[in-house]
């Protein structure tokens, strides 16, 4: 007999341990993708329990089943419209109050649910008790405790929940509001009851009289005549409080989840502050703050280009060990030269990917699940809304510094589309370690570091108003910070060795084949002699206009491989590593100006296609590339009128 | 402002000190930006009649932090002047 199939979403707010218990229930029998149509990922698993084969959904955190952000718009229609056997609600026992808002929301979905209480441990240490009998007969739902990051209460849950799906499920409570916002619901309720809709009526109730567009729409195809009694109701209730209707809504709910929280749980204020709230104070402290985060940030840059370096050198060293071994089998002939040409490619690949991006992605992983990254953000904040970003984009702009690869991912940090957009942007900008080898290799060392620390301030300087003016041009709403800090935890090792698991495959999936092409591209074009008719091509621009060599034009294609490559090509093309021979100091400076900023290096272009897609991705590069020119050229002439 | 009623004023979140605790009365809606931020807010508990604590502010008009509904949120300083409080100033 085949296995019977059951579909479970787990949904509550972010950070209450919804992917630790993901993990737990789905070990490696993950997908992850993308919603269709969507920027919103999409965390999908399977365990087999009972008989039973049970795809696990574990949907975005959030705060409500609005439609303020995508997330909350593909949530509310899987749970409402694709209607999963349950839905697992996680909630932070610590606090109750804001997770039992979500909570009922769910409820007025009136769907099927059971809820973890999760983070019993937290919600202890700070002197929080929970009447769980008392809760579940006030909710109508069945609420387990657990310690999602122990595996406490886990399988009690799954069982719980598979019980619930056999025995046909009650239905939650009728959460009632206050006075009269209940008899309106109420009445809107009748008028609806008679319509045959794929909603609760009592939902669709709420949400017209929280003026949704979504739900209006729909019901204005069945019924106008109900969204204009709707309207109407709501002009009544904000003319009796004062507020608007979506306001008065929000707070009858939240009056409602106070109540219930303040019914369950029964609150001891330890003595003295817990260590996660000494952590807390030290590390947002107004002067101390600073250094810590600054001490902190330079470690792990430190930890992850040593660590970087040394295993990409030792990957080189190993990987290019074999290029004897495979010129005996293929020869060195046309053929050879080809298939080695695609070999280099994942090699490029591999020592930039693995040694950088996998101990990037353990660390902002770590520093998120603990609850640094939203102290770092708190502290920033400042200095990013210049650049109309909030304190959370610090942290790829300070990676870029590094890798911009890296840099480009953890954009996903940000809120909105357009943020994650800017700051992206803005990260392509940062010179890279690959870009600092350029930089220090060819002006620091033969024109002074006088000469290249200005130009890491030009850099800075155009990374700064280049952000500013991607603000001002980019459409929407610069948004200000709004954001939780909760209190810090240990972070959950396996999941954060799974999530960057899964990212590192991701990227590989994304950079490889593009890096591959690349450089079999550059290699075909090596061996058809094309390079020096390119450079021909490419002179107006090089030697007219940037006052370079002819041969920086090959150098500069084989930089968007890898940066450093500008310089290690200019050397074997020139014959010599001594540029002071071959090179002006002008040249010298436009060159390495022009190479800091012309294109994000393949790799990096594979991040933003991965993140932004083809259209955007090409935009920046083609802008960058117009920006390096100009820029390239019109500090050729200043430098030149200069007498430099 | 600043508006005298009953005893207690009316002030912006962002003129609080730390420490200090004051009464949501009202969200200023931001002009032309819809009412995105208004809910987000309300989302998380942050509505008329709410109890809300100034635990600090960052230097240079940094964000604040504030206690609310027994959670710790972090609030941009713009965001901060459209949430009016009520508090009692002798």
């Amino acid at each position: 007999m085949r296995e019977k199939k059951l579909v479970i979403a787990l949904a509550g707010n972010a950070n209450v341990g919804k992917s630790v218990i993901f993990n737990y229930l789905t070990g490696l029998h993950q997908h992850i993708g993308n919603w269709p149509g969507k920027t919103v990922e999409r965390a999908e698993g399977t365990l087999h329990f009972r008989g039973y084969t049970i795809d696990i959904i574990d949907l975005p955190g959030i705060y409500s089943l609005s439609t303020y952000s995508l997330e909350e718009l593909v949530s509310r229609n899987y749970i409402a419209v694709e209607r999963p056997d349950l839905v697992i609600n996680v909630i932070d026992a610590s606090v109750l109050e804001r997770n039992l808002f979500f909570t009922l929301q769910l409820i007025e979905l009136e769907t099927p649910m059971i809820i973890a209480l999760n983070q019993m441990d937290i919600a202890r240490e700070k002197g929080i008790e929970i009447d769980i009998e008392r809760l579940e007969k006030i909710l109508k739902v069945p609420v387990i405790p657990t310690i999602a990051t122990k595996g406490v209460g886990v399988f009690q849950l799954l069982e719980k929940a598979v019980e619930m799906i056999e025995k046909g499920t009650i239905k939650p409570a009728k959460i009632e509001y206050g006075g009269e916002v209940e008899e309106k619901v109420n009445d809107l309720v009748k008028m609806l009851e008679k319509l045959q809709l794929k909603y609760p009526p009592r939902y669709v109730a709420i949400k017209l009289l929280e003026g949704d567009q979504e739900i209006e729409q729909k019901v204005n195809w069945i019924s106008p005549q109900i969204v204009s009694t709707a309207k109407e109701i709501a002009k009544e209730i904000e003319r009796l409080h004062g507020h608007s209707c979506p306001t008065v809504i929000t707070s009858e709910r939240y009056e409602v989840a106070g109540c219930i929280a303040r019914e369950v749980q029964r609150l001891v204020v330890p003595a003295k502050p817990s260590i996660s709230e000494k952590l807390h104070n030290i590390t947002t402290h107004k002067i101390i703050g600073y250094p810590i985060m600054i001490s902190l940030l330079l470690l792990i840059f430190y930890l992850i280009f040593t660590f970087g370096n040394y295993t990409s050198d030792l990957l080189n060293n190993i990987l290019y060990g074999y290029k004897p071994l495979f010129t005996d089998l293929f020869g060195s002939g046309f053929l050879g030269t080809i298939v080695w040409g695609a070999i280099e490619g994942v090699i490029a690949g591999t020592t930039i990917a693995l040694p950088y991006i996998v101990p990037f992605y353990i660390i902002l992983y770590l520093l998120e699940d603990s609850g640094y990254l939203s102290r770092i953000a708190f502290l920033m904040d400042n200095v990013m809304h210049k650049m109309g970003l909030h304190g959370k984009a610090f942290i790829p702009v300070m990676l870029g510094f590094g890798c911009n690869v890296p840099a480009c991912l953890g954009c996903r940090i940000m809120e909105t589309e357009r943020e994650r957009l800017i700051a992206a942007f803005v990260s392509t900008l940062v010179p890279c370690a690959a870009r600092s080898v350029i930089i220090l290799g060819l002006v620091g060392a033969f024109m002074g570091i006088q000469w290249a620390l200005m130009l890491y301030i030009i850099d800075l300087l155009i990374i700064f108003s280049l952000g500013r003016l991607a603000f001002k041009v980019l459409p929407g709403e610069p948004t200000a910070l709004i954001m939780e800090m909760h209190d810090y935890k240990l972070p959950h090792f396996g999941t954060v060795l799974k999530e960057t698991w899964f990212r590192v495959a991701e990227f590989i999936k994304i950079a490889f084949p593009l890096i591959i092409v690349g450089s079999l591209a550059i290699k075909l074009a090596e061996s058809f002699g094309l390079l020096e008719p390119i450079a021909t091509i490419l002179s107006p621009v090089t030697v007219t206009w940037l006052g370079l060599p002819a041969v920086t034009g090959i150098t500069l294609i084989f930089g968007v491989l890898r940066k450093e490559l500008t310089l290690v090509m200019l050397a074997t093309l020139m014959g010599t590593a001594n540029f002071a021979i071959v090179l002006t100091p002008v040249q010298m400076f436009v060159l390495a100006l022009v190479a800091m900023l012309y294109i994000p290096c393949v790799a990096t272009i594979a991040a933003l296609v991965r993140e932004f897609g083809w259209k955007k991705a090409s935009f920046i590069a083609i802008f960058e590339i117009a920006f390096a020119i100009i820029l390239g050229g019109v500090t050729f002439r200043l430098l030149t009128l200069a007498n430099i | 402002m600043e508006r005298q009623n009953s005893g207690r004023v009316e002030v912006p979140l962002s003129t609080l000190r730390d420490g200090e605790s004051g009464v949501v009365s009202s969200i200023t809606p931001c002009h032309g930006r819809g009412w995105g931020f208004e809910k987000r807010l309300m989302d998380l508990g942050i509505t008329p009649g709410t109890k809300i604590t100034v635990v600090k502010s960052a230097p240079f008009h940094g964000p604040v932090e504030i206690l609310v509904r027994g959670s710790r949120l972090a609030l941009g300083r713009g965001m901060a002047d459209r949430i009016l409080v009520e508090v009692d100033r002798k």
